[in-house]
């Protein structure tokens, strides 16, 4: 060991002491900060340099301490763990958001509901078979008619604007997902440049991580790391991010509920046609919930609601119109239908009543007195019946109410899932205070001593240079 | 728990417990606000079918009693003008057995034989009673009146077309009087009859036999009367009936969508201690660190 080798071990010693204490620092600064992973000074002690040569004798203490390196205290285990209980959520949020959503839109149970128009509807065919002919009681079905009728339309055309909202969001989800794939691969060209030049990447890739998760809560991607420090992001088994590079995602199929066209599905920009399988996200709730109605009621959950809509007004229809058409009204008239719809357009959205005053509405049976009622209490009857359109209504409303209950429950399963995994990673990952004050205290007291050192050797050499061969002078 | 614990995940366990509290605190505080227990489809899907269904009898219970409220009015208004027409047959008759007194002179009979007309008038602008403008006892014709202007008048009314009026399900009870069968038509009918008594009576004839035959349509009339006054008992008990069956589907649908209002005050009078507790425990541990002990 040289003369001044003493000094320089203090020197290193100082030197570790200030950056862990830095680093603490950093630590201290980002405690609240979303997304941050703590780190942490990885240091080493120099050992003593390898004697060669005749004179090779003697023991040698270490050369100091090496600062290697500043380590993120990350875990990738539980970074995917976050990933894909995000992916969950994402889905089951959405998904439950958007059926509650479609439960308000039934108004049941509530005097603005289909089911108290239907009964309103029902009553009304009573009071007209009570007074046939008269304008009162004609006017009241006529009213109660036009009310159910509007109520079906209006359920329909919020069912349809809902849809619209829906598609709407997956488009600008998509363009947010394309925005965060190109940000991935913008991160991973600066990162893998700064751990190639020996710097500390461990920001960016805190920031790269926040990036990774908004894309599996979107579309639920999956990670690889790679050994340049990149990262490779799948989505439906193919990359969105690969390297330095990404591909974009494009929003395909029908534009509008009724419009014709394929069902609406995730592609690949670059190859039309194929479509991208997701395995959770709000991009796959969404598209799950505009699917097309399929027999069976397997189809979204939107284009099933209208599909009952659309059941419901052609039941109503038919089952009145029916009864209607065997009855003739005062006038003698027969054959007369009460409820009418547009062949070109979904039933529910142009259900409408026929009569326009009492002429027009059957109340008796042909052969009978022209002021006869027992057709208009026959219609009245078709409510109490097994397979009345009320309780087809019922059915429906049942049935979107247990698919939003099960949404619910599977949201709050997802969530607690979902704040499980965030509340083990942070465990890891945050910042304790505490820790952060221990460190800061240690490393304070390690540059004292390490400046004692370096008195200790001064003073020494001062005794060898200032002191030494003055015997006697 | 063995996991590492910092300020950080205190911070976010501490928030994720108070959100779920005041989730909760929000949830009971609006049940206890509107006491029911489904306000949407998804708060008990089945529950609500049920309530749908009972909502639709409810309603429908109302209608009945629309509709027997409305018998109502007409069988009393046939009851009315039978009971009319009873009395004023009787009349004719006891004015016809007067004449029948061979003492009369012409004079004393023409004056009766007119006093008869006017009665057989009145009697049939009683088997013309309307109620709310239409004829009591011409079924479900639209004519003017039950019976004709002419001589003898005619019944107007569809034979076998009758008024009824649904007073539950399954149940419909009639409201009309056949005018048809209580009065006659044409020359059978009881107008025929009592003209007939008038010319006997002017042309001097026997009027003896004719007794018979108004005595015989006074008990038609008040046998139509006594129908009449049948199919009213049996409204009467088919509105009782609609009443004690609004009253228990009033208490189904309470039992299905009003919450019990003890235990919701109660359930959220606790979930406010609860959140209370939560919040003071959450502001007491997430005070100290470290740094307030290090000088």
């Amino acid at each position: 060991m040289s003369t001044f080798g003493g000094l320089n071990t203090a020197y290193l010693g100082l030197t570790a002491a200030q950056q862990a204490i830095n680093v603490a620092g950093q630590n201290i600064a980002n405690a609240g900060t979303d997304g941050y992973t703590r780190q942490r000074i990885e240091q080493s002690a120099l050992s003593a340099p390898v004697r060669t040569g005749l004179v090779a004798a003697g023991v040698q203490p270490g050369q100091g301490v090496s600062v290697d390196g500043i380590a993120r205290l990350g875990n990738s285990f539980l970074d995917a763990g976050v990933r894909s209980t995000a992916a969950q959520a994402g889905y089951a949020g959405y998904r439950s958001t958007e059926l509650q959503q479609l439960e308000g839109s039934l108004n049941e149970p509530g005097p603005s509901g289909i089911s108290t128009a239907l009964q309103n509807f029902w009553s009304s065919w009573q009071g007209i078979s009570n007074n046939p002919g008269e304008a009162a009681p004609a006017g009241m079905l006529l009213q109660a008619g036009t009310t159910l009728a509007n109520a079906v339309s209006n359920g329909y055309k919020a069912v349809d604007a809902q849809w619209t909202r829906v598609h709407g969001e997956a488009q600008s989800t998509v363009s947010t997902l394309n925005d965060a794939a190109a940000r991935v691969a913008n991160f991973n060209a600066t990162i893998r440049s700064v751990t190639a030049s020996g710097g500390s990447a461990n920001e960016l890739i805190d920031a790269r991580n926040q990036v990774t998760e908004t894309i599996s809560s979107l579309a639920g991607g999956t990670v690889r790391d790679n050994a340049d420090g990149t990262v490779d992001v799948f989505v439906g088994g193919n990359a969105i991010v690969s390297g330095t590079s990404h591909r974009d995602l494009a929003l395909a199929g029908q534009t509008s509920m009724g419009a014709p066209g394929a069902p609406v599905q995730l592609e690949w920009a670059d190859r039309p046609g194929v479509a991208v399988p997701l395995d959770g996200g709000k991009l796959a709730g969404a598209v799950s919930l505009l699917a097309p109605a399929a027999p069976g009621g397997a189809g979204g959950a939107i284009a099933e609601a209208a599909a009952s809509y659309n059941a419901f007004a052609t039941k109503l229809m038919n089952d009145v119109n029916a009864v209607h058409r065997t009855g003739q009204s005062t006038t003698g008239a027969t054959n007369l239908d009460f409820f009418a719809t547009n062949p070109g357009a979904p039933a529910a959205l142009s259900l409408s009543v026929v009569p326009t005053s009492a002429a027009g509405i059957a109340t008796g049976s042909p052969g009978s007195g022209a002021l006869d009622g027992s057709i208009a209490d026959a219609v009245a009857q078709i409510g109490t019946g097994q397979g009345s359109p009320d309780v087809l209504w019922s059915g429906i409303v049942t049935g979107i109410g247990t698919t939003s209950r099960s949404a619910q429950q599977h949201q709050q399963l997802a969530d607690a899932a979902s704040a499980a995994a965030v509340g083990q990673r942070s465990s890891g990952a945050s910042v304790s205070l505490d820790e952060e004050n221990i460190s800061l205290l240690t490393n304070q007291h390690a540059y004292q001593a390490a400046a004692r050192a370096l008195t200790a050797v001064d003073e020494t050499l001062d005794v060898l240079i200032n002191h030494t061969g003055l015997v006697g002078r | 728990m063995l996991n590492r614990v910092t300020t950080q995940t205190m911070a976010a366990a501490a928030q994720l417990n108070l959100q779920a509290g005041s989730a909760k605190l929000a949830a009971l505080q609006d049940k206890a606000t509107n006491l029911t227990n489904i306000t949407r489809p998804s708060d008990d899907p089945t529950g609500l079918a049920n309530s749908l269904a009972v909502r639709g009898k409810i309603s429908a219970a109302g209608q009945y009693s629309n509709n027997i409220n409305d018998g109502n009015g007409w069988l009393t208004t046939a009851d009315s003008a039978l009971g009319q027409a009873t009395n004023i047959l009787n009349q004719v008759r006891d004015l016809t057995v007067q004449a029948g007194n061979g003492s009369l002179n012409s004079t004393a009979k023409e004056a009766i034989a007119v006093e008869i007309e006017g009665l057989n008038n009145d009697l049939l602008a009683q088997a013309n009673t309307q109620y709310l403008g239409r004829n009591v006892f011409a079924g479900s014709s639209d004519s003017a009146g039950a019976f004709s202007n002419a001589t003898p008048p005619v019944f107007n009314g569809t034979p076998g077309s009758t008024v009824q009026r649904r007073v539950d399900a399954n149940q419909t009870v009639r409201v009309d009087a056949d005018g048809g069968a209580i009065f006659g038509s044409g020359a059978t009918s009881v107008f025929a009859l009592v003209s007939n008594v008038v010319a006997d009576i002017r042309s001097g004839a026997d009027v003896g036999s004719r007794l018979t035959a108004l005595s015989d349509s006074i008990k038609t009339v008040i046998s139509g009367r006594a129908d009449v006054g049948v199919r009213q008992t049996k409204l009467m008990s088919a509105q009782n009936s609609v009443d004690g069956l609004k009253a228990s589907l009033e208490v189904q649908r309470s039992g299905i969508e009003d919450a019990d209002i003890g235990k919701a005050v109660m359930d959220l009078k606790l979930q406010e201690t609860n959140y209370q507790v939560a919040l003071a425990v959450t502001a007491k541990t997430l005070q100290p660190t470290l740094m307030d002990f290090l000088k």
